[in-house]
């Protein structure tokens, strides 16, 4: 499968169809994988692709806007390009997505937890709620060959949790997130590695008007953890990046996920399914429910 | 001349029982799931005293992530500013790694030398500091590179080893001293032996190793395109700096009539960004450039060492698995044998 | 009454007997904000417990409004707008009702009280309406109590 990748992105680079090819490499560590950025056919050779390639890439699309860029997706990095697309914040013809067949990625917190458990490598939470092995967007498609490792179990109800966290008590809700947002070190990891977050300023930066405080209090921690979540209403196609990226455990796709349902049963709307449609938040329907309006 | 001391686990969360009544106890503890936090232990037994490393280093008990500089008040139909009254209450702080109590002998230099900054100095002199030596290093540690080790004691008052049968103190201060007065008994010489071979056997565990530049190799590739490949991957967040035992800038912002002083980060475009809307570190190019040149260039210039303990930390959570050890080491130019 | 005697910070909370709930209404200017004034033009009684602040429409309403004014301690936040097809610019409530459903519903999900964060549309000759929806609301939540859950801490 890596054979097929590699000489795809080395022909690519070679016909001068980009101009820069985005993909994993090996890490200094030896076992984790980071990202690579190659504009030289005969670097293809660094390029790898296992269950380690956690990284959703598409993030850094928006640093090289202009150019013409080859990617490497998994399924959910492909949604989240389409959500890109759908907001005009790409243009087709300048990339070259490289879609793979992904059966699943590892779980990186638990590599990095030095528990006895390490050994056993899991599947990352994220996947087992994820239906597509195959981006629903690519200009080549490389499946998979012989032996999957073994594909992640579907959930049967991808918002159970969520909705398990609902029947609690309003103060236990409350008090589960006092201490799950208190933690918070507002090192806007979560802003920086999300695909969709590309304000060119964002709100939490902002000082005239300051939105939210800048002390790590729960105060300032709270809303910008809702306002994050509130601006990825509708759009976050749960990749699963933040909660990755946060170094103190907040359950970031918890939030994520919650929002997600709402939309769905609400509006019946998915994100990152197809570029044409309209983003949710700036259309309407007539119908929208209103039973919470007085 | 350092005193040990000799204990079991018991003996200590009952000596911390104990010291909790006049001591705030603060200690690493393990949340399932989550990583293990510095916290404010209501019950002692909570104390983590395993191989894993904190996430956020003691740092944030002394420089804090967020502090109230002065107070805003309106008396008398007069604005009044009010300094914030200094804490008075004293605590612990123990199962802290040496290489997080280095990072604090490294932040001395900057707020305890010509300029003087009460609040951290406050803090350090209400604290007591009780190490713990590594048994096992992470496999992103390269302390002994910067001029650490997993056994060092610099800035600690007491530093203990764990044994498989017990631990032993090393006190190492008059504070240590009268704290462990009453605990454990003196080492006999199997004991002393012991404490020797595991100290030996210690000090090489370290398996991550660099050689940070020596001089003033940096400033000739300052403005290589070295920089810009090694910080592409790079997304911007704060993790690194803000999850460092060393790293301390800050910025100050007026909120609710108050000052306040909260960590910032050069990973971020606005921390250099001017009134006038001109940044001189507009790409992630100088913006990473300025963390390894503070690091291993400025700081060095000015006090003589590294600005870096060696912990790993941003290496461990860099959610793109930037290393900065790699990265120096691999600074061109620097090639060593 | 001095200035700081009035501010109401001080006076908040001291006495749980004496506690008033204090509620801010972002009000559109075209329909509520004038069925507002409609309700005063014609004398009709209501709880002073409301602040309002007069928006353009509905849909200027920035989810942060609401937010900003429940950590900051605001014990209750009403959105009000034109009805549904009456809106000014044409579909300015549309986007508000889509946008504040998944608001008001993450709130409850994170533990804030659903009292708190409440929506109407009144019309700008429904002064009696204006009138009784701040009674309602004021009552819920001084059932809801005040909102204290972010006053610990900075």
């Amino acid at each position: 499968m890596i054979d097929r990748i590699k000489k795809k992105a080395e022909e690519l680079l070679r016909t001068k169809q980009v101009d820069l090819i985005i993909g994993y490499k090996r890490a200094p560590d030896g076992v984790s994988v980071a990202p690579v950025f190659i504009d030289k056919a005969e670097e293809t050779k660094e390029l790898i692709w296992d269950t380690y390639c956690v990284y959703n890439l598409s993030n850094y699309l928006k640093d090289f806007r202009g150019r013409k860029i080859g990617i490497i997706a998994k399924a959910c990095d492909a949604r989240s390009i389409i959500v890109l697309l759908q907001e005009n914040q790409l243009k087709r013809k300048d990339i070259f997505i490289i879609g793979v067949e992904c059966s699943g990625i590892v779980d990186e917190k638990k590599l990095l937890s030095i528990s006895p458990q390490t050994s056993e490598l899991g599947f990352d939470e994220r996947c087992r709620s994820c239906k597509p092995s195959k981006p629903p967007i690519y200009d080549v498609l490389i499946v998979q060959e012989g032996q999957r490792p073994q594909a992640p179990r579907l959930e049967k109800d991808p918002y159970g949790s969520v909705r398990k966290s609902e029947a609690k008590s309003i103060s236990e809700k409350f008090k589960l997130w006092q201490e799950e947002f208190s933690r918070c070190i507002r090192c806007y990891a979560c802003r920086q590695i999300c695909p969709l977050c590309y304000c060119p300023r964002c709100v939490a930066d902002q000082t005239q008007p300051s939105w939210l405080s800048r002390a790590h209090s729960f105060r300032g921690n709270f809303t910008w953890n809702v306002t994050r979540a509130m601006h990825l209403a509708g759009r976050c196609i749960d990749c699963g990046e933040c909660e990755r990226a946060c170094p103190v455990g907040i359950p970031l796709r918890d939030i994520n996920k919650k929002i997600e349902k709402d939309v769905k049963e609400l509006f019946n709307y998915e994100a990152g399914l197809s570029a044409e449609q309209k983003a949710l938040l700036s259309c309407f329907d007539k119908n929208d429910p209103e039973d919470f309006i007085r | 001349m350092p005193s040990e001391k000799f204990f079991v686990k018991e003996d200590l969360y009952n000596k911390l029982e104990e010291l909790s009544k006049e001591f705030e106890i603060i200690g690493p503890r393990e949340l399932p799931n989550k990583g293990i936090f510095y916290q404010s232990l209501k019950n002692t037994r909570d104390l983590y005293l395993g191989e894993g490393f904190a996430i956020e280093p003691i740092k944030r008990f002394f420089l804090k992530p967020s502090e109230w500089i002065f107070d805003e008040r309106f008396r008398e139909n007069k604005n009044i500013l009010e300094g914030i009254p200094l804490p008075a209450d004293k605590r612990i702080i123990i199962s802290v790694r040496p290489c997080e109590t280095r990072g604090l002998t490294l932040l001395d230099k900057v707020f305890d030398s010509d300029y003087k900054d009460n609040f951290y100095i406050n803090n350090r002199k209400r604290t007591i500091i009780i190490g713990l030596a590594c048994n096992k290093p992470a496999k992103n540690c390269f302390c002994t590179s910067m001029g650490g080790s997993p056994i060092e004691s610099r800035g600690m008052d007491v530093l203990i080893f764990d044994m498989d049968r017990g631990l032993i103190a090393e006190i190492l201060t008059d504070r240590g001293r009268e704290l462990f007065a009453s605990i454990g008994e003196g080492l006999n010489e199997g004991q002393r032996r012991l404490l020797k071979e595991d100290k030996e056997k210690k000090k090489d565990l370290v398996e991550k190793k660099l050689s940070p530049p020596e001089g003033k190799e940096l400033d000739k590739i300052f403005e290589s395109d070295y920089w810009e490949d090694v910080s592409r991957p790079c997304i911007g967040c704060g993790i690194c700096t803000y999850l460092c035992p060393t790293c301390h800038c800050f910025d100050l912002v007026d909120e609710r009539r108050k000052r306040l002083r909260c960590y910032d980060s050069c990973s971020f475009p606005d921390f250099t960004l001017e009134a006038s809307g001109v940044n001189p570190r507009p790409t992630k190019k100088e913006r990473y450039r300025q963390r390894v040149f503070h690091k291993f260039d400025y700081f060095k210039k000015n006090f003589g060492e590294n600005l870096c303990v060696g912990c790993g930390r941003c290496i461990r959570h860099c959610p793109v698995k930037i290393d900065i050890a790699d990265i120096v080491d691999k600074v061109p130019g620097l090639k060593k044998e | 009454m001095t200035a700081t005697e009035g501010s109401p910070e001080r006076k908040r909370g001291k006495d749980k007997k004496d506690w008033e709930p204090r509620i801010v209404g972002f009000l559109c200017k075209w329909c509520s904000y004038a069925g507002a004034d409609l309700a005063g033009t014609s004398r009709l009684q209501y709880p002073p417990n409301i602040r309002i602040v007069r928006v353009p429409c509905s849909g200027r309403v920035n989810p942060l409004f609401v937010l900003k004014c429940l950590v900051n301690g605001i014990d209750g936040v009403l959105v009000s707008g034109c009805h549904i097809g009456d809106c000014h610019y044409s579909e300015g409530n549309f986007y508000a009702r889509r946008r504040f459903v998944i608001l008001k519903r993450l709130l409850e999900y994170l533990g804030i009280d659903p009292r708190r964060f409440q929506m109407s549309w009144i019309s700008a000759s429904e002064g009696d309406k204006w009138a009784r929806v701040v009674k309602e609301l004021v009552e819920e939540i001084k059932q809801a109590g005040p909102n204290t859950e972010f006053r610990k801490g900075i």
